[in-house]
Order: C-alpha cells, then sequence, then structure tokens
C-alpha cells in the first residue's frame, strides 16, 4: 500500500546540506497501525511529510497504492492527499472560524461532492466520534480531546485508505490521549491504516507495529523486522 | 464548490477587517461615481459648440485717446480696411465675446411693463455683418439690413426695434414650439418693442457657467465708444497669418488708439474652461489616489489576513486544497467584501448625487457610471487580491505539521 525505497531528504540552507531522510525504507501493508518513534530530530516529522505528500523528497522511490508518487505534479499530489490520506495533526488544525459542521465539510468540498453527499458524510463521521450533537459549536467551545475527535472525523470523511497522525495525543492529558488512542483503535479495527508519529512508548506500543527512526533512517531492530515479514 | 457560504460564515466571525475595506470600498465608490459625474458634466459643457467658427476668428480690442477721433468714421473705415484684406471672410465691431467671461445680459418679456415674466439673454451688438462673422447659422427669418443699424451713444437706453435670437432663446420664449418667436414682437427694457426676425441655430453667451448659456441675441447697433472690439473670421487656417497683419494696418492706418489684446477665440475658449481642466485633473487625481489607497488597503488586508492563516492554509493544502483552490478562497472572499461595499457604494453614490444635484443643481446621476464604478472596484478589489491570493496559494502543505 505504501512503499519507500531509498528515500532521502536533503535540505539545503546556503551550502550546507542537512539530510532528514538517509536511504529510508518502510513498507506499510493495509491494515497496519503502525506506530513511528524516536528522538527529536530524527526525521519522523520528515517521514510523515513526505508519507503524507505535503514534501517531496531528494532520491528515492515512493509507491503509494501502486501510483509512483514522484511522478505527481502538485495537483495531483494535492488530489490524493484529498482521496487516499486522512490527516491528524498534534495541534488538531482546526479552522476556528468554522463550526464542527464546516470544519469536516473543508476536506470534501474540495473533492467536489455534492451538498448532500458532504452533509450524509459530515453527520455519520461526527456520530462516528459522538460529536453529532455539537455540529454547530465552534472549535474554542470544545476540550482538546473533542477538538482532536473532530480532526479524526474530518480525516474520516473522504473515506481515505489510510491515516497519517502526527503526535495525535501529543496536546491531551492522559484521560483524553486515552480516548482518542481507543477511537483510532476502533478506526484501524474497522480496516483503515494508520501511521502514527508519537513520542509516548506506551502509546507506540499499543499500534499493531512500530518502528523507531534514528538518523534518519528506520533502525535496525525494524529492518530485521521487515525482513521477516517479507 | 466555491465555498462562498463557508466564507461568510467565517467573515461573520471576524468582520472588523472585512467592515474596514468594505466601507473604504464604499467610501471610494460614493466619491469615484459622484467625481466621474462631475467631470463628465464638465466634459460635456466643455464640448458644447460656441456657435462660431472658432478656428478662424479672432478679436483685437481698440482703445481710442485722441480726442480730435471721430470714432464713427474712423471704425467704419476700420472695418473696411479689414474686410478687404485678402483672406479675411468678413470683420465687425461687437460689444462683447462668446466665452470671454464678459458681456451685456437683457431680458426680453411678452407684454409690456413692470413685474411681467421676463426671459434673459445675452445680448451682443453687431451690423449685418454679423451673422457672416459669427460663422452662425441663420435657421429662420432674415439677417439685419443695412438700414436696420443704428449708432448707439454711451449710456444710451432705447433700443432698436429687430433682434435676431437663438433656437434656445425662443425655445423659452416658446417652449412647445419655437418657431413661432419668429416674427413676433417682445419687449426690452419693460416696454420697448423688439421684433423677433431672424432664428440662429446656437451662439453661446459670453458666460460658460451660466444656466441660460444658449440664450443670445443679435441687436442692430454699432458702438460709438472709445473702447470697442473688433472680431474677424479668416478663410480656413489663415488666421495666425493674419492676425499680426492686420494689427499693424490698423495701428498704422491712424494714430491716436491703441490696437492691442489680439486673441484667438481658441484661447478665450481655454482661458474660459481654464477651471473646469484644472478641477477635472484635481478630480481624476483625488479619484485614481482614492482606487489606488482601496488597493492597496485590499492588499494590506489580504496579506495580514494570510500572514495571520499560514497555518490554516497550510491545513487546506494538506486535505487537499489546490493551488488554485486556495487562490480563489481570498479572491471569492475579496469578491464578497466588495459586494458589500459595492451595495454600500451605490446607496452612498446616490445619496451624495441626491445632495448634490439638490444643492448644485445638477442633473441627476445616471444608472450606467454606478455600474461602470461597481464593476471597476470588483476589478480593482480583484486585481489587488491577485498578489496576496497568489502568495497564499505558495505556502507548502507541510506548514500544517509544523509548530508556529
Amino acid at each position: 500500500m505504501l512503499i519507500m525505497k531509498d528515500i532521502s531528504k536533503i535540505f539545503q540552507t546556503g551550502d550546507i546540506q542537512t539530510h532528514a531522510l538517509r536511504d529510508f525504507n518502510l513498507t506499510v501493508n493495509e491494515g497496519d497501525f503502525i506506530s513511528v518513534t524516536g528522538p527529536s530530530g530524527s526525521g519522523k516529522t520528515t517521514f510523515l511529510n513526505i508519507a503524507g505528500l505535503l514534501e517531496t523528497y531528494t532520491h528515492g522511490e515512493f509507491l503509494l497504492d501502486g501510483e509512483d508518487v514522484g511522478k505527481l505534479n502538485d495537483n495531483g499530489r494535492s488530489r490524493m492527499r484529498n482521496e487516499k490520506i486522512g490527516f491528524i495533526f498534534q495541534g488538531f488544525n482546526l479552522i476556528p472560524d468554522l463550526n464542527l459542521f464546516d470544519n469536516v465539510d473543508v476536506p470534501l468540498r474540495y473533492r467536489g461532492f455534492n451538498a448532500k453527499q458532504r452533509k450524509l458524510r459530515i453527520e455519520e463521521n461526527l456520530e462516528r466520534v459522538g460529536l453529532a450533537s455539537r455540529m454547530k459549536h465552534l472549535p474554542s467551545q470544545l476540550s482538546g480531546g473533542q477538538q482532536q475527535r473532530v480532526a479524526i472525523a474530518r480525516a474520516l470523511a473522504t473515506s481515505p485508505r489510510f491515516l497519517l497522525a502526527d503526535e495525535p495525543t501529543g496536546n491531551l492529558d492522559s484521560e483524553m490521549a486515552n480516548g482518542v488512542m481507543s477511537l483510532l483503535e476502533e478506526i484501524n479495527q474497522q480496516g483503515t491504516t494508520i501511521v502514527m508519529v508519537t513520542h509516548d512508548a506506551l502509546l507506540a506500543e499499543r499500534a499493531t507495529r512500530t518502528i523507531q527512526v534514528k538518523d534518519g533512517r528506520v533502525s535496525e531492530l525494524e529492518i530485521l523486522a521487515q525482513q521477516a515479514i517479507a | 464548490m466555491l465555498e462562498s457560504g463557508i466564507i461568510i460564515r467565517a467573515l461573520m466571525r471576524n468582520k472588523i477587517g472585512a467592515l474596514l475595506i468594505a466601507l473604504q470600498i464604499a467610501l471610494t465608490m460614493t466619491i469615484m461615481v459622484n467625481a466621474i459625474f462631475m467631470i463628465q458634466d464638465r466634459q460635456q459643457q466643455m464640448q458644447r459648440e460656441s456657435g462660431i467658427d472658432e478656428k478662424n476668428t479672432f478679436y483685437l480690442t481698440n482703445t481710442v485717446f485722441a480726442q480730435d477721433y471721430n470714432i464713427q468714421v474712423e471704425m467704419q473705415a476700420d472695418l473696411n480696411l479689414i474686410r478687404k484684406m485678402p483672406g479675411v471672410v468678413d470683420a465687425i465691431q461687437i460689444n462683447a465675446i462668446p466665452l470671454s467671461g464678459g458681456g451685456w445680459s437683457m431680458a426680453l418679456q411678452h407684454e409690456p411693463g413692470d413685474d411681467k415674466d421676463t426671459v434673459s439673454s445675452a445680448l451682443y451688438m453687431v451690423d449685418d455683418h454679423g451673422i457672416n462673422t459669427l460663422g452662425v447659422e441663420l435657421i429662420a427669418g432674415v439677417n439685419f439690413t443695412p438700414n436696420d443699424i443704428q449708432w448707439r451713444a454711451s449710456g444710451q437706453s432705447t433700443w432698436p426695434d429687430k433682434t435676431i435670437i437663438t433656437k434656445a432663446f425662443a425655445k423659452s420664449l416658446y417652449p412647445d414650439d419655437w418657431q413661432s418667436a419668429l416674427g413676433k414682437t417682445f419687449y426690452i427694457s419693460q416696454n420697448q418693442p423688439m421684433q423677433i426676425v431672424g432664428v440662429m441655430k446656437n451662439l453661446q453667451a459670453p458666460w460658460n457657467g451660466w444656466s441660460g448659456v444658449e440664450r443670445s441675441m443679435l441687436v442692430p447697433f454699432q458702438m460709438e465708444s472709445q473702447g470697442s472690439k473688433y472680431l474677424i473670421r479668416t478663410e480656413a487656417g489663415r488666421r495666425d497669418e493674419l492676425m499680426p497683419i492686420i494689427e499693424k494696418a490698423l495701428a498704422e492706418r491712424i494714430k491716436g488708439r491703441l490696437i492691442r489684446r489680439v486673441t484667438t477665440i481658441e484661447d478665450t475658449r481655454k482661458k474660459s474652461y481654464r477651471q473646469h481642466n484644472a478641477t477635472n485633473k484635481i478630480l481624476t487625481t483625488v479619484v485614481s489616489t482614492l482606487t489606488l489607497i482601496t488597493g492597496f488597503g485590499i492588499v494590506g488586508l489580504a496579506l495580514f489576513s494570510i500572514n495571520r492563516r499560514t497555518k490554516q492554509i497550510g491545513t487546506r493544502r494538506a486535505l487537499g486544497a489546490t493551488k488554485w483552490q486556495i487562490m480563489r478562497y481570498f479572491m471569492v472572499e475579496n469578491f464578497i467584501i466588495s459586494t458589500f461595499g459595492v451595495i454600500f457604494g451605490c446607496i452612498g453614490a446616490i445619496a451624495l448625487n441626491m445632495w448634490l444635484a439638490t444643492t448644485f443643481n445638477l442633473t441627476p446621476i445616471n444608472i450606467e457610471l454606478i455600474i461602470i464604478g461597481a464593476i471597476t472596484l470588483f476589478i480593482v478589489g480583484q486585481l489587488a487580491v491577485l498578489y496576496p491570493a497568489r502568495k497564499a496559494s505558495l505556502i507548502s502543505p507541510a506548514t500544517a505539521t509544523r509548530t508556529i
């Protein structure tokens, strides 16, 4: 489903080159719930950005759902993000001026669904995260946990093939974090593939597979595991 | 899929900036439309025909200072000299020059007596060469004959019994049928009869700002005065060549008088409308500046809004928005703000025009101008937001995962 082969990402600042990812290899299969851990600056976020088509890579090969991402132009990447990927951000990234209904509506409009289809999907997904009764509320009227649930509803609304979660519980207390994790587990059990970047070792363990990123590479432990899977 | 509903709801929750821009647009439109209306009004005034052959006509002043100077004889000799010169079409003595700003005004009334309704008109004293020298078109009746011409002494209060008036003057006297004015006797100075023997197509008064500028009359008078003006019409293209020749010929023909202020009608027109031109330039500058300021205001607000929403724009990109969809968001947002501005601008423009029309006796504004004003401001808005919108579209979707 997601195959990265020898992916490198080099940031150039003047004469200085920074290797954020080096020969990064990873295969994510349908139904996986992968947690990505690693120290700060290890390249987790760069991996997530590349996996989510938010950034381009410098070298290597990246196939998403069989499509060579390197051959896509900006519009093609936008389309693929919209159709196949759902994002959950650490800071929720809800639009503060829009109520929950309109927030979940944002990616659906970019997909081009009609009003009836959008309404159905919005209500269905807000129901799924337990916030159907608060559709007209603004994000600021909700707790952090509830806001992250809205973000999850927004991510799920377009029926993506997989969810990319960037520290989804990073801004939540443990109780709320636990609730969000339970929701992600439930979503995964219903068939959605999830890749989650986290600092939290306990949460990482709840994933079905854990990879460690160190100095821009998948750590040896994971490489061995991948070989075993293969 | 233009997100207009979402944009309106978002604007309603964050209205101060948008409201200020909408107000700026409204104010700009109010002032712009009325200023353009005033410019157009002045342009139309400036384009009105004076009725005379402006390109080929000039005048000069003849000031007599000698004691033993026979004004009647010498004036006739002057005119004979000028009229015989090659290249001259005709020449007259005249009391006032159209558009020059100084002249005579008299009123005609249907019945003799005090407290009767009168219609005022500019008055030009000319001889039987008046029609030909001015180059006006006689559309009804006849010209004066040499026998009609009388000498007018300084301070004389009696008037000749014939006049030729403009069609506009005839219309003022007979609004339903101007032609019926021909042959009718009216009264000047309350009780002196004056018959209308001819009607001219048009001849403007000396005062361009006067509401009755198109009302003029010719009376068959020659003035026995120490200061007079000669109006000279030349063949096409020979005016500038003949001006110094005639000036010199007159100066040399007889001493005891000064020939001065040789001026073309074209220069008189320019001088007459100098204030109009200057006002139009000022109004154009004000309107252009105001429109530019509004444009900059839109750029400023859009840039501020984009800087404030960088993460939000990155998130939208992450959720699948293309660059064009991001650009379109800001362009639609601007269109919505402009729409509110233009609606209030229309109301403001009409209200200001109504006030101007009442206070300064202007004609009401036409709807086309309001439509053009609205379209202009929509275009200005869209052009102004183009750069910020483009900048927004270049925000990386990776901004969504960055901590700002």
